[in-house]
Order: C-alpha cells, then sequence, then structure tokens
C-alpha cells in the first residue's frame, strides 16, 4: 500500500498535469480583461460591431468574449468575419444565437492563420436576420496591447469588447513542455517567475 | 520510535506536503476569506456575511457549524505574522486567474492547511492505539497514512469536515471502552464542527445500559450542540448552516406512495437499522451500527466528496479487523470517489489542477466528456449502484453473525 500510494500520489501531481496538458488543442494569450456588465453595444439587423486588435502569437484559431443573449431571444445567425489588416476578409464563421448562453464566454473558432504574430487585424460580429428584440449585446472595456478600437454606430472608440484570442500550438510536446515550465517557474524564487 | 517507523512518518508527511501545495480547491479561500472576519470582531458570521452581501467580493454564506469559524478564524489570526501583509489581498481577490497565479500560492496553501495536517496524523495516531494487539494498530497506522483515498479527500479538497472525523473517532474511542457519556460529549463537539455526527446519538441508546445513561447519552450531545448554535440562531443561521446538504439530501423524498407521499429512502434504512438493532440486538457493536449508517448515507443520497472522510476511518478500522473485507472496501473507495468526479463541477477534477495552468480552464470534465457518449447522469446512477450493492455487502457481513471486532 506504501508503493501504490506514493506512486498514486506522483502520478497524480507529476504525470496527469502532463496528460491533461498534452489535450490542450488552443493556447489563450492571455486573460480576459475586466468589464463593467452596464457598458455594452446591441448587435441586431444593420447594427454590427467591428472590433481592431494585434493577435500576440502565431496560429490564430479562435477569438472569444463574453456574449449576452438576454432570455435567450436571439435565436438566429450571428455571423462573424475576420479580416486582415489590408481589409481582405480571411475567415468567417457563423454561430446561432440557441448556443449562446446569456452572458457566457463563447469561443469563436476558426482555421487557423500561421503568421498571425504581432499583426493587425479586425473582426465584425452581426445578426442580420434578428430584430430589435432579439438582440445580442457584446461588453465593452478600455483598451490594452491588444485590444484597439472598435466601431460601432459608425464611431470609432478606443478598447473594445473584452477579447481573448487563442493560438494552436505547434505540437502536443511543446504545450506540455509549456505547461511545465509555467508550473516549474512558480517554484523558483520570485525574480525567476515567468508571471 | 524506531528508524523505520521514523521513515514512514517523513515519506507520508512529504506526500501531504506536494498534495497541499499543488492542488487547489477554492472552498479553502472561501472559507478562509469568511473565518477572516474573527480578526476584525465579527462573532456571527452568518448574520454578518447575510447583511454585508451587496459588498462583500465573494457572495457565499458561511455552511459550516460555529466551531468551524472560531477554530479557522482563530488559527489564521494566530499564523497571520507568517502568512504576511499581502494575504488579505489574496483572499478578497475574486479574479480565478490572479487567485492562482499569485507569487505566494504555495506558501498559504501550505499554511492554510496545516491544521488539517495535525488532525490527519493525530486520527493516524489514535488508529495506531485501538486495537489490542500492535501489529494491528500499526497496520492501521500505516492504511491511514498510505492510501490515496484520504490524502486527496483531506489535502486536494481541504476538507475541514477532519475536524468532525477526528472527534467522531475519539468519541468512539470512549464507545470502545463503555465510557458512553464521554462520547456523547465528543459527539456534540463533532456536531458543532459538521451536523453529521448527530446521527450517532439514536444508536447510542442501544448502548446505554441504565436509564440514566440512556438519557445522558442523548441530552448531552444534543445540549452541547445547542449551547454552540443557541448565541447564532437566527433566520441566516437556519439558511446557511441548518438547511444544509446533509439534511435536505438524506430528507429528500424517495418513491412516491401517492397522494403527494412518498417514502424517503435514507430515512427508511436508517430507522429500519435503528430499530432493528434496538429490538433485536443483543450483543450490540456500536462499530457495525456506525459503518452500516453511513453506508446508507453514501448509497441513498447525492453526497458531496467531502463526505466521503467522514466514513473513512472506520473502513480503516474495518480492514484491519476483517482483512477478507479489504478488497470489497477498495472496490467501494474506487466506486465512492469516482461517482462525484463525473458529477457537473469543475472543481471536483481540472480546476484542482489550476495552479499548474489556467489553460486547463478550456478542457472540458469527465461530464463533458462522457455526454458525448453516454448519457452522464445514468453513467452516475451506474456507478451509484453498484456503490449500494457493495454497501450491502459490507453491511451483511457487518450485521450477520461474525460481526466481533477485534
Amino acid at each position: 500500500m506504501i508503493w501504490f500510494t506514493s506512486i498514486s500520489i506522483m502520478f497524480l501531481l507529476f504525470i496527469i498535469p502532463g496528460l491533461m496538458a498534452g489535450l490542450i488543442d488552443m493556447i489563450p494569450a492571455g486573460d480576459q480583461p475586466g468589464y463593467s456588465v452596464d457598458s455594452r453595444a446591441s448587435i441586431y439587423r444593420d447594427r454590427y460591431f467591428t472590433q481592431y486588435f494585434i493577435s500576440k502569437d502565431k496560429n490564430l484559431t479562435a477569438v472569444a468574449t463574453s456574449i449576452k443573449n438576454p432570455n435567450l431571444k436571439n435565436k438566429k445567425n450571428i455571423i462573424f468575419n475576420l479580416y486582415d489588416d489590408k481589409n481582405v476578409l480571411t475567415r468567417t464563421t457563423t454561430l446561432n444565437g440557441m448556443n449562446i448562453e446569456d452572458g457566457s464566454f463563447i469561443k469563436i473558432i476558426f482555421e487557423k492563420i500561421p503568421d498571425s504574430k504581432n499583426k493587425k487585424y479586425h473582426f465584425t460580429l452581426s445578426s442580420p436576420d434578428a430584430g430589435e428584440e432579439e438582440t445580442i449585446e457584446v461588453f465593452l472595456t478600455g483598451p490594452t496591447n491588444e485590444i484597439l478600437n472598435y466601431i460601432y454606430d459608425e464611431v470609432n472608440k478606443p478598447g473594445g469588447t473584452p477579447m481573448v484570442t487563442f493560438h494552436k500550438p505547434d505540437s502536443s510536446p511543446e504545450t506540455i513542455k509549456l505547461v511545465y515550465i509555467n508550473w516549474f517557474s512558480k517554484l523558483l524564487p520570485r525574480h525567476f517567475q515567468k508571471i | 520510535m524506531n528508524k523505520g517507523f521514523v521513515k514512514l512518518l517523513v515519506l507520508a508527511i512529504f506526500l501531504r506536503l506536494l498534495v497541499s501545495a499543488f492542488l487547489f480547491h477554492p472552498d479553502i479561500k472561501t472559507y478562509n476569506f469568511q473565518a477572516s472576519f474573527l480578526k476584525k470582531g465579527v462573532i456571527n458570521i452568518y448574520s454578518y456575511l447575510i447583511n454585508n452581501k451587496a459588498t462583500l467580493p465573494i457572495k457565499e454564506e458561511f455552511v459550516y457549524f460555529p466551531l468551524t469559524y472560531f477554530t479557522v478564524g482563530g488559527y489564521q489570526a494566530v499564523i497571520s505574522s507568517f502568512l504576511g501583509p499581502d494575504f488579505n489581498t489574496w483572499l478578497t481577490d475574486a479574479g480565478s486567474n490572479s487567485m492562482v497565479n499569485n507569487l505566494n500560492i504555495f506558501k498559504y496553501l501550505i499554511l492554510l492547511k496545516l491544521p488539517l495536517f495535525i488532525m490527519d496524523i493525530s486520527i493516524a495516531f489514535l488508529l495506531l492505539k485501538f486495537f489490542k494487539d500492535k501489529k494491528d494498530g500499526k497496520n492501521a497506522f500505516t492504511l491511514w497514512l498510505f492510501n490515496p483515498f484520504t490524502i486527496i479527500l483531506i489535502y486536494a479538497f481541504s476538507n475541514i469536515d477532519l475536524y468532525a472525523v477526528l472527534l467522531s473517532l475519539i468519541a468512539f474511542f470512549y464507545i470502545k471502552r463503555d465510557k458512553l457519556i464521554k462520547a456523547s460529549v465528543f459527539i456534540g463537539l463533532a456536531a458543532s464542527f459538521k451536523l453529521y455526527p448527530i446521527l450517532f446519538v439514536p444508536f447510542l441508546l442501544m448502548k446505554a445500559k441504565t436509564t440514566k445513561e440512556k438519557v445522558l447519552s442523548v441530552l448531552v450531545p444534543v445540549l452541547t450542540l445547542f449551547v454552540v448554535i443557541v448565541p447564532f440562531w437566527s433566520p441566516a443561521f437556519v439558511e446557511s448552516a441548518l438547511v444544509s446538504g446533509l439534511s435536505t439530501r438524506i430528507f429528500s423524498p424517495g418513491f412516491p406512495i401517492g397522494f403527494g407521499e412518498s417514502i424517503v429512502v435514507g430515512l427508511f434504512l436508517l430507522s429500519s437499522l435503528f430499530f432493528t438493532g434496538w429490538i433485536f440486538g443483543k450483543k450490540i457493536k456500536l462499530f457495525n451500527y456506525f459503518v452500516t449508517m453511513l453506508l446508507v448515507i453514501f448509497s441513498f443520497s447525492h453526497f458531496h466528496i467531502s463526505w466521503l472522510l467522514w466514513i473513512s476511518p472506520f473502513l480503516v478500522i474495518l480492514a484491519v479487523s476483517k482483512p477478507t473485507l479489504k478488497w470489497l472496501i477498495f472496490f467501494w473507495a474506487i466506486f465512492a470517489i469516482s461517482i462525484p468526479l463525473f458529477y457537473s463541477d469543475r472543481s471536483m477534477t481540472i480546476s484542482l489542477f489550476r495552479i499548474y495552468t489556467n489553460w486547463y480552464d478550456f478542457l472540458p470534465t469527465p461530464f463533458i466528456i462522457t455526454q458525448k457518449f453516454y448519457d452522464p447522469y445514468n453513467f452516475q446512477s451506474i456507478l451509484h449502484s453498484v456503490l449500494a450493492g457493495l454497501s450491502v455487502a459490507i453491511s451483511i457481513k457487518l450485521l450477520g453473525k461474525e460481526n466481533k471486532i477485534k
């Protein structure tokens, strides 16, 4: 029992985190910025939302933000279009309001863009079939080094929706290595820590 | 103490330190945040949290009983200089990422889990002294310290039910020595931490020989509990702590018998156990009734993973006393710990590892993975049914003819 317990605990603490890391198929570029629930932009019919941002890493594969869908009223299509800095449509994805719980953090996934590191992009979110009573809303926050500015109702303002970009790792071993490095760095004296 | 014994203890401590430092369940932060108000002079935490809900960063109510508040809060006050000035900032930090990325996280977790460590080792030493045969005592000591189940239940889930578990075990020691009144005091104290030991009280009646002993064995724990809780009695206390998961889950209706009535399965079985023992039991072994009662609770209620600790020392005693049951007990533990892992609750599994990285937040839980192939609730029911079957097998052995515990 002593061996069984020691091995089980070591497996739990040292091997399982690696196995879990191997299952991660996309990595967030950072934490979601804080936001006020009172500051929002409604999306319906011709009222769409445009967000400018910088991709901090290569292999951009998803954009995520918190979306309000009060009483799950929006059951219409929500169209996501991603453009590069030359305004060329690069990726497009359609979601359905039925799958968006009110206030949930929604990941919009698309095929990875390999050379996305430090490049400027913008996306639009629209729901042209939705009426005024079927509105979805994005929250708003101030600018960060990733979130640049947004256009809503034809007005351009700094900041935007509290978004996070996701990037496909090069390989599972690479992700596992990063997880262990992050963990070990936390164990080191403060000036060595990554965070 | 010989060298081998010391080595064993060092290894046990090492494993516990590792789990304490690396696995994080948010409950430890929540109850320590709540208990931190003791330093500020708050005595009635139940009313305070409800009255100040709007301004507090963590909104949860205090679900434990008063002695837990004073013990956790008192300990925190004593070690506050070791925790450092940033500790309160961490306690009030509601950011899910910043709380696990805090530079002092390992220090906080180890220091805050230290009382659990003391209780845990105390249980091991109590078990060492439990048996007349020294070899059995050593086996129980080793089995308590070296089984992955209790290490995970205590240190991964920061399980403060351990206070009640230790006091219940002390009570059982007194029962074994026929000191029923002393046992009653400890059951009352244990119930003042967590309500479940109060379920042992009716069974004390079976063991009591004289009328005086019968009255006192019921009155002492009830009065002890009453004295502790009466200063806090308020709608806030009733709502937060008294109408707990235990009472609502054990007494939730089972199968309907018509006209709006239902049979509450857990209560039905507990009362059957009590009355059968009381009327037909000739030489009552309370240990067998205690274990069977707990087996009934786990078999017929939707239990919280931390509850599994209640039965753990008893199962260790049982595994050592009746080696023929050890595999049955092992499988019981495997099934019992597996069920909550399939609950729709991230903090049962993946979230425990958030100290390594919060990228795990984007991994599906076992519940979600199961959902892709099969109904996860059905799967939980299958596991729970097997657990109930194992419980019946153990109970038959316990309450059958060969029920003597060494």
